[in-house]
């Protein structure tokens, strides 16, 4: 296997409040290869977008990141000073945000911020920067944007404002690209559009994209892997479709039956009793034993560790023993 | 400040009060803590002023022209009386008088403070859950209020006042109007303050929730709206009530205030400035910095309040 | 069937005066504008069963639901419950008896209860406008069980809304809609500010509430996943008018409308792992000036001139000139 594009290993991210140091993510490790979409997936605090934060170096205090390193390709860059950093995020990794008026200043008309992007990444002059801005616009499907790229962000439709935010996380041509929520606020019809276009540039560019949404139908369509998080772990992590036609991890096997589907005819939605703890209450052992059906002794003591099931790694004690556990697990999915 | 540590279990109402963020943050705060600590004191000086003050400032039987003019902590050259903060020409004690002024002061900025709450709030909450007509009619009368000095319009007040009451009544009402006229200056901020919050409020669905019972537009407004929009009037409330005090001391110092018969601390600076260039000095120090004291420190309080409420600065 | 609908609407508008201040309309120059959000929405809902409206933002679904139980007043048409309608009742009793009948749960249970108030006095709010239970003691014992009922504990009643979570809260309005002893529950978008897990509790928990005592609900939903899992019945509206209403699943296995098709087309879902889907079309038109004639033509691959002119009636469920001229295979 050849060198992922970005490799994260124990990332560990802590809040300090007065009363206690809150741990939002405890030391995941994933990988995303060249041209690969990673569906993250969770409900909320599950800690997906902290995930994002913590790989671009945005996690303001009084949150930090404790432990564990992100490398992008080959190159570690949770250490490097802030100004360091700054030139990799934009250059090397791009963002989508939920909200496209976030990352588009009202104020600027389209073009000329596209232009400034591509200006300080790279040394072209103003009239091929331009063209290029143009040309970006185009790939992105905006209908003539040669008279568009002049048009305020306020002119734009919400999902034309999303092909904005895309074409500028592509100006310089990043290896990769962090998509928070980035369908969310669209109408559905938008969605699959701004979906597809995702998918599009992706396989056409080998860019790679860490996806995250808490919308399992995004991620089915879009994502090649898929990691389910809960409580700042990783449960469950591996290829989109065995994920969500037989997920192993009680927690995603929950999730999947929880939503209610367009095909298919359950009477009852499968219901995880209990929601997601706070992260001043996480139980020890696996954080998922209080609302778990098949607990036991040992969940509430020691917590799982990712191991591997066929393509798939689980952090589940129900897969830790090849013996009877493991089997009985299988049987149950 | 270390008395109420929780003890082990369970915690009683005041621990956990302690404990809550808000006690946390005004723990943090030196600056705070001894504002309080000071605004307290001077409070409450001035509501005890008759058990604390060793003499009676207004009683003329008690004055005695031979203590005129004593200076701070030396006994008098003539009667060997010792009055800590001076004493006035009439000999007056100036500690007593400061005590009995800060009440006055004290009593006139509260009440105009709860008068002008009492106008502001209620006009803002209907401007601002009526809407229409009603809203902008309130509202143009409070810009236009507002573009006029607040002291104007206190004098303004008190003129009209004054020509209206007959004068044999008008010492004793005083009080009322200076009351009247400082709360007419400043109610329009809470209007718009309290419009701004009704706005947001009333577009909540818990309003809807209220109305779908069937519930009348002022019990929603009363019962629902007004204590969620409770906070930043707390917070108004409390720098006006520093305002509201400089602003007595102003219409006194001006001559339209309190009567010499009972004087505030702005008629009080208002003697004493006449002997800042003869060298009784104290005369007109004492009560200043005593003003300045209670302005800052509940100003000081104020500020911390509106940034403890305020959840986008936490 | 034969039995009348507990709930009639007809021909329900609401006109929206969206127009810049007058001061700003005098210098610019511009005239009124008006948004039309519901333009003439017809339909029945039956004692017992799920009513769903489904639709995209600007849709005017939510309009509806704020109609029908009269926290908006429609510019025009009626809303009739048990064959009475709304705008009859002029006596304050009657209107309270009518109120009585219907509640409402909302999107947001952040903001759906009042902060300041803890949860027994907000459950206790209905019962007490309505005067159905007297004595303190009483709505106390009525309140607990209104929340056992909904999963909660009675002694939640004693604390403040922002000591649940979202799914909690959502049970403490739906415990306040039972309150009243409402038959008529209408639920705008009662799942969409709640996780997943969470959503499956609510929704369960309001199929459990239906079959206990026979609720009818009307359901506003965008989730078309949603709205298949809980719908008996379902409306789909485009831009302030309903396009097509169909029994619950076969909307799915046989949609009419081109909208329709294309909604069904675009919603991304877990049965859709790796399958290819086709492209959708444009995005909705701004509603101050919808096109003309039906709305959707500007987007629809079946469009032909009548669309652009004339606005097509609903015709045995489906708004649709191609569909009721035949030109498609309704299959």
């Amino acid at each position: 296997m050849s060198q992922p594009v970005l490799s994260v290993r124990d990332l560990t991210v802590e809040f300090v409040t007065r009363r206690a140091t809150l741990r939002a993510l405890d030391k995941i490790s994933f990988d995303i290869a060249r041209g690969e979409v990673l569906g993250v997936v969770g409900e909320s605090g599950a800690g997906k977008s902290v995930t994002g934060s913590a790989i671009i170096g945005l996690i303001d205090p009084p949150g930090r990141i404790a432990g564990g390193e992100v490398v992008l390709s080959g190159e570690r860059v949770d250490n490097l000073p802030p100004d360091a950093m700054r030139k990799v995020r934009g250059k090397r990794i791009g963002m989508i945000f939920q909200d496209p008026l976030t990352s588009l200043n009202p104020l600027y008309r389209v073009g000329e911020q596209l232009i400034e992007t591509i200006q300080t990444h790279t040394d072209l002059n103003a009239s091929d920067a331009r063209k290029r801005a143009i040309a970006l616009l185009d790939e992105v499907g905006i209908p003539a944007p040669e008279r568009r790229i002049d048009g305020y962000p306020h002119e734009f439709s919400g999902g034309m404002r999303q092909r904005v935010v895309i074409a500028l996380a592509l100006c310089a041509e990043p290896e990769f690209i962090i998509a928070d929520e980035p369908t969310t606020a669209l109408d559905v019809s938008v969605q699959a559009q701004i979906i597809a276009l995702i998918k599009r540039l992706c396989k056409e560019r080998g860019t790679s994209v860490m996806l995250v949404t808490h919308d399992m139908g995004v991620i089915a369509e879009t994502a090649d892997r898929v990691a389910v998080m809960y409580a700042g772990r990783i449960a469950e992590i591996g290829p989109v479709r065995e994920v969500v036609k037989q997920p192993l991890h009680p927690y995603a096997k929950g999730l999947m039956g929880a939503i209610p589907s367009l095909e298919g005819d359950a009477e009852r939605l499968v219901q995880i009793p209990g929601s997601m703890p706070r992260l001043s209450a996480i139980p020890p052992g696996c954080a998922f034993n209080p609302r778990c059906a098949q607990v036991f002794a040992r969940c509430h003591v020691e917590r799982p560790e990712l191991i591997p099931v066929g393509d798939r790694k689980v952090a589940c004690h129900l897969y830790d023993e090849p013996g009877a556990m493991g089997g009985k697990a299988e049987i149950a999915a | 400040m270390t008395t109420a540590v929780p003890p082990a279990k369970p915690p009683g109402r005041l621990a956990r009060w302690w404990d809550s963020d808000i006690a946390f943050s005004f723990r943090s705060s030196p600056v705070t803590v001894m504002a309080t600590l000071l605004a307290l004191l001077l409070v409450l000086a001035a509501v005890a002023a008759p058990l604390i003050a060793p003499y009676d400032p207004f009683d003329p039987a008690s004055l005695d022209l031979s203590d005129g003019f004593s200076k701070p902590m030396e006994p008098n050259e003539i009667t060997g009386k010792v009055f800590w903060l001076g004493s006035d020409g009439q000999g007056r004690d100036i500690f007593s008088a400061i005590l009995y002024g800060s009440r006055i002061s004290l009593l006139v900025g509260a009440a105009s403070v709860l008068f002008s709450l009492v106008i502001g709030v209620g006009l803002g909450l209907v401007a601002g859950y009526v809407g229409g007509r009603t809203e902008a009619l309130i509202m143009r009368v409070a810009d236009i209020q507002l573009s006029f000095p607040a002291i104007l319009v206190a004098l303004l007040v008190f003129g009209v006042a004054r020509g209206l009451i007959p004068p044999a009544l008008q010492e004793r009402a005083t009080l009322f109007v200076l009351v009247a006229a400082i709360g007419l200056s400043n109610w329009a901020q809470y209007a718009r303050t309290v419009r701004g919050s009704t706005l947001v409020e009333k577009n909540k669905v818990y309003v809807d929730a209220a109305r779908l019972i069937g519930l009348k537009a002022w019990p929603v407004m009363l019962k629902h709206v007004l204590p969620n929009v409770a906070g930043p009037v707390l917070v108004i409330a409390t720098i006006n009530l520093a305002l509201a005090v400089i602003e007595e001391a102003t219409l006194s110092f001006l001559g339209v205030g309190m009567p010499p018969t009972q004087p505030s601390l702005g008629t009080l600076i208002r003697f004493g400035q006449q002997y800042l260039f003869s060298g009784e000095w104290w005369i007109l120090l004492f009560p200043s910095l005593v003003l300045v004291l209670l302005a800052l420190s509940i100003n000081l309080f104020g500020d911390w309040l509106r940034d403890a409420l305020n959840p986008k600065l936490r | 069937m034969s039995e009348a609908p507990l709930i009639q609407v007809r021909d329900l508008r609401r006109v929206f005066d969206v127009s810049k201040p007058w001061l700003n309309r005098v210098l610019e120059n511009s005239p009124r504008q008006y948004l039309k959000a519901v333009d003439g929405v017809s339909f029945d809902i039956r004692k017992g069963e799920t009513f769903a409206l489904v639709g995209e933002s600007g849709s005017g679904k939510s309009t509806v639901a704020r109609m029908v139980v009269g926290l908006l007043p429609p510019s025009d048409g009626t809303v009739s419950i048990a064959g009475v309608s709304m705008n009859d009742v002029n006596v304050a009793q009657e209107r309270q008896r009518l109120r009585r009948r219907i509640q409402m749960i909302f999107q947001d249970p952040y903001a759906s209860l009042n902060p300041r108030w803890r949860v027994g006095r907000i459950i206790a709010e209905p019962i007490r406008a309505f005067q159905i239970i007297d004595g303190e003691a009483d709505i106390l014992a009525r309140v607990g069980e209104l929340l056992t009922l909904v999963g909660l504990h009675p002694d939640d009643a004693k604390k403040f809304p922002h000591e649940f979570s979202g799914g909690q809260r959502q049970r403490i309005a739906i415990a306040r809609a039972l309150a009243s002893n409402a038959e008529f529950i209408v639920c705008d978008e009662p799942t969409s500010a709640l996780d997943v897990s969470v959503q499956a509790q609510i929704l369960n928990l309001m199929r459990d509430l239906q079959q206990k005592f026979g609720l009818t609900y009307l359901f506003i939903s965008h989730n078309l996943a949603v709205v298949r899992h809980m719908a008996t019945r379902i409306g789909v509206m485009y831009l302030g008018r309903l396009v097509e209403v169909s029994e619950g699943k076969s909307l799915f296995s046989n949609p009419r409308h081109p909208y329709t098709r294309m909604l069904l087309d675009a919603v991304p879902d877990l049965a859709m792992v790796g399958k290819a889907r086709e492209g959708v079309k444009g995005e909705i038109p701004n509603p101050i000036s919808p096109p003309s004639g039906c709305t959707f033509h500007p987007r629809c691959p079946l469009v032909f001139d009548r669309c652009r002119v004339e606005n097509p009636p609903v015709i045995d469920g489906v708004a649709c000139h191609a569909v009721n001229e035949g030109r498609v295979a309704a299959a």
